[in-house]
């Protein structure tokens, strides 16, 4: 037993919709950012930042023990 | 309050979700749903593609989890956590639904799948004794379990679990044998709402629809309404069939109980039922039957004849030619 064509087409159809689906949230979420102007991505940054800034003060030689 | 949003439906996820499934058997069972259609081979069917499966696909996804993901992609682990909740939400959501959408719907439609799929679809009746009947195989590749563990190590760990909670619920629900959204298209008042629920999410009336024995009947429909979570992309994609009603047989038309080792594990153990599916010389796909009386779940009811209440007594006399 094969696969219609009819149905072969519409599967075909609907995965590429499909496509533009997965890729609609991702899409919306940046185009929010780029409206209300967040970064959230950069606070994790500087929070990184500032940990490792800390963690060099608290122990400066801690490079050296490797 | 979102903190306490998302404890409340991790602790679901934890036992909240197990009660739920518990509570509804219990009711489902005291008030007779199951019609005596859980027979001993049933039991032993749904009993073993509940367990059976869990014991293989949770190490998997474990492995896959901790060993292939930061093989494969290596340092990006937690790379997107900075995420906002409300937009990881909506990310899993769609990619873990429309994902299973798809492999659902790829079971239906590509003919050399639908063994893989058929026995959550050969149990005569709806409820929680059948929800998680599937072959091992299916469960295996149940291809959103690996999406969304690959979205949860790249940091949307809280929005997956939220997700898991409401999809868990929602699948639940709809292969619930109570009928609980029959308020909403009983009462005009609430038409609107029943409108856009049946739309939204899967729900009794849609998804028995595609458990029924039947199709094209205008109340069963298994060629369609494959929505797990969301009834949505059967909207979107042309696949979807709302009637508002329940269909009169569930399950397969020709199926004759095949064992349930055979269910559990096709191809690897075969059917000893001639003819079936599942059966080493069986057929792909075998034509619908018409339904047998002892098939239906709501048989037609039968109308008394109305006796006419006749109050004068008649003396009939011949007609004379």
């Amino acid at each position: 037993m094969k696969l219609e064509q009819a149905t072969k087409v519409q599967i075909a159809k609907n995965a590429l919709l499909s496509l533009l689906l997965y890729i609609l949230p991702i899409v919306l979420m940046f185009g929010t950012f780029a409206i209300t102007g967040q970064r959230p991505w950069e606070k994790k940054q500087q929070h990184k930042q500032q940990i490792s800034s800390k963690s060099k003060s608290v122990n400066p030689q801690s490079q050296d023990n490797d | 309050m979102i903190n306490q949003i998302k404890q409340i439906i991790e602790n679901l996820n934890g036992y909240g979700f197990s009660v739920l499934v518990l509570v509804l058997g219990v009711l489902e069972f005291s008030f007779g749903l199951y019609k005596k259609r859980w027979n001993k081979n049933e039991k032993w069917v749904d009993i073993a593609c509940f367990t059976i499966p869990k014991l293989v696909v949770k190490p998997l996804v474990a492995y896959y989890g901790l060993k292939v993901l930061p093989a494969i992609l290596p340092g990006l682990k937690n790379t997107f956590d900075w995420v906002p909740f409300f937009w990881g939400f909506i990310i899993i959501a769609v990619a873990d639904d429309l994902t299973q959408y798809w492999y659902h719907r790829l079971h239906h439609q590509v003919p050399w799948l639908w063994r893989f799929h058929r026995t959550h679809h050969s149990a005569s009746y709806m409820g929680m004794a059948m929800a998680s009947r599937q072959n091992i195989i299916y469960t295996i590749f149940f291809s959103q379990t690996y999406l969304t563990t690959a979205l949860v190590y790249l940091g949307l760990g809280i929005p997956a679990v939220v997700v898991k909670g409401i999809k868990g619920t929602i699948t639940t629900l709809a292969h619930s044998s109570i009928p609980w959204d029959k308020p909403f298209y009983q009462y005009k008042i609430l038409h609107p709402l029943a409108w856009v629920l049946e739309r939204t999410i899967s729900t009794p009336a849609t998804h028995h629809a595609h458990h029924a024995a039947t199709t094209d009947d205008g109340v069963g429909y298994y060629k369609g309404n494959f929505g797990n979570m969301f009834f949505w992309w059967d909207v979107i994609f042309g696949t979807a069939h709302i009637s508002r009603q329940y269909p009169k047989a569930y399950g397969i038309s020709h199926y004759e109980g095949d064992q349930w080792y055979a269910q559990l594990a096709w191809p690897i153990f075969k059917s000893k039922v001639p003819g079936s599916e599942l059966a080493a010389d069986g057929p792909m796909i075998k034509d619908d039957v018409p339904l047998q009386p002892h098939q239906l779940y709501r048989p037609d009811k039968v109308e008394e004849p109305v006796v006419e209440q006749v109050d004068a007594v008649f003396q009939l006399q011949p007609v004379k030619a």
